[in-house]
């Protein structure tokens, strides 16, 4: 089975480890990652570019620009992907110099387009493998891996929500 | 041993890391081996310096303040990255300026130099690579050589390229003088370089350094790009990242660069920006230093543009850095028009 999944993030440091992570954990599946700073994708790679199956915008919370580039990127994405294959996974939550605003805009814009959003820490080896591990299981779903799920399915329970309560937790 | 000559040597034996002080007192070789190697280098530096201080006076070695200095200049030959060198070069050569041999320019400085300024002690020597070291100790009038901050100036025969480190601005003109009447130029001018590796800044004004050179055709991208370690992991902007990272080495030279530690910017423009109104109606121009700082300035400015932090093509303002052989800049209005225009995004 070939699944293939597109990374794209600004400073392009992440998606590199966890490109590593996930082509080699996955034995029975053959998964193809594709790396990017930004979209839209090249004209010429488009004859060889497989069907890509989930879309993973990669935002560090550290830099201003990295959120801001993803948002640019958005407006070149098929809108038939909101349906489960778009997901965003934020690094650097943890970080307590990063004000709390940054990652409201992310929670807000995720809330907007109905994506799930993931957090990771890409400092530690676990954190990639645990980040890794959590993709691939949203790929295996919207790759139609999983006979009791589809991509819409899962987004629809683990999509990103505002919430009011939650808004307090954050000091 | 006098006062200035105790001075001198503490000052030497305090700054030289016990490691080094054996090979460096041998090579001086004003102290017999056999005496030297009764030394202990384990002990505190304040014992040390007494025992060498004793094998100085005794009578069969009586050394004297010139032999001391030797010794720091013997010192610092070695290891000149003390603090900042600065370059400069000599221009309009006159005719004869190829006849110019180590043992004349050693004349002709020394009895230019003293003839500018009387109270003036000048040590000359030859170094391996074909450098003539020079340490001058200043005086005036009223005082004599100050030998606890000499000048040390470096320079190749029969090139233009001259290295100063510590010469003071109520000097320079007398050195310069004294070196362009000894070379037999016409004038000496600032390169406006400096760093704190003198082999460093000498790479890189003479550029002895790798650098790449456009090409109509592009390389094969295996040779650049490490390869993707699994054939599943594929790169969509490879050729986008191909290119910044050719132009970044061509901008700022790849692998072993020299070190330079900074780039400075004295902006003398008129204000461009949108916001400020107070600023932008000015007509005095309005007056800034920028300061690029890193351990190692090429490496650093290659990385922002292959990165993709920094627009390519890169501003000639980065770029002159290596085609100019500077790091000091003066922008005004006429010189660069897009001044205001190419910003830089820095990390």
């Amino acid at each position: 089975c070939l699944t293939s999944t597109q990374l794209v993030e600004n400073e392009e440091q992440f998606q590199k480890k966890l490109a590593d992570v996930i082509v080699n954990a996955e034995k029975d599946v053959s998964v193809g990652v594709r790396l990017a700073r930004r979209l839209p994708l090249p004209v010429e790679n488009e004859e060889t570019r497989p069907c890509i199956d989930l879309v993973v915008f990669i935002i560090n919370l550290s830099f201003e620009r990295s959120f801001q580039s993803v948002e640019l990127s958005l407006k070149y994405v098929d809108p038939g992907f909101f349906l489960g294959k778009v997901c965003f996974l934020v690094t650097g939550a943890r970080c307590w110099s990063v004000s709390s605003d940054r990652l409201q805009s992310v929670r807000k814009l995720a809330t907007s387009l109905r994506c799930p959003l993931l957090y990771a820490e890409d400092q530690t080896v676990e954190g990639v493998n645990t980040a890794a591990a959590r993709l691939l299981r949203v790929l295996k779903v919207t790759a139609g891996l999983t006979p009791w799920a589809t991509g819409l399915s899962l987004s629809t329970l683990t999509r990103c929500t505002l919430s009011s309560d939650l808004e307090g937790d954050f000091d | 041993m006098d006062e200035t000559t105790r001075t001198v040597l503490q000052r030497v034996v305090r700054k030289v890391p016990a490691t080094r002080l054996r090979e460096v007192l041998r090579t001086w070789g004003r102290v017999p081996a056999r005496q030297l190697d009764l030394l202990d280098f384990s002990t505190s530096k304040f014992v040390l310096f007494e025992d060498v201080r004793s094998l100085c006076e005794v009578n069969s070695n009586r050394l004297t303040l010139k032999h001391v200095c030797e010794l720091e200049m013997i010192y610092f030959i070695g290891n000149p990255a003390q603090g900042v060198w600065r370059a400069c070069h000599l221009t309009e050569p006159d005719d004869d300026v190829m006849t110019v041999e180590l043992r004349q320019f050693k004349e002709q400085f020394k009895a230019r130099l003293t003839e500018l300024i009387s109270n003036v002690s000048v040590k000359i020597k030859k170094h391996d690579d074909e450098a003539v070291w020079i340490r001058i100790a200043w005086g005036d009038h009223f005082h004599r050589p100050n030998q606890l901050k000499p000048t040390y100036v470096v320079h190749h025969l029969q090139t233009p390229y001259v290295f100063v480190y510590n010469l003071s601005t109520k000097h320079k003109p007398l050195l310069y003088q004294a070196l362009v009447l000894a070379t037999r130029h016409g004038s000496m001018k600032d390169s406006h370089l400096s760093g704190k590796s003198l082999t460093s800044i000498r790479d890189f004004l003479m550029r002895s350094y790798q650098q790449a050179f456009p090409t109509k055709y592009a390389r094969p991208l295996q040779e650049k790009n490490t390869a993707p370690t699994n054939p599943n992991i594929e790169k969509e902007h490879a050729e986008q990242e191909e290119k910044r990272l050719q132009l970044a080495c061509e901008a700022f030279g790849e692998g072993n660069v020299p070190r330079l530690e900074t780039a400075t910017y004295k902006l003398e423009t008129r204000y461009r920006g949108s916001g400020n109104e107070t600023l932008n109606n000015r007509e005095e121009p309005f007056r800034a230093l920028i300061k690029f700082s890193s351990a190692n300035l090429l490496v650093s400015l290659n990385h922002c543009v292959s990165a993709g932090m920094a627009e390519t093509p890169v501003t000639p303002l980065l770029s002159s850095i290596t085609q100019k052989g500077k790091n000091y800049f003066v922008i005004t209005d006429k010189g660069s028009g897009n001044s205001s225009q190419s910003m830089v995004q820095k990390k």
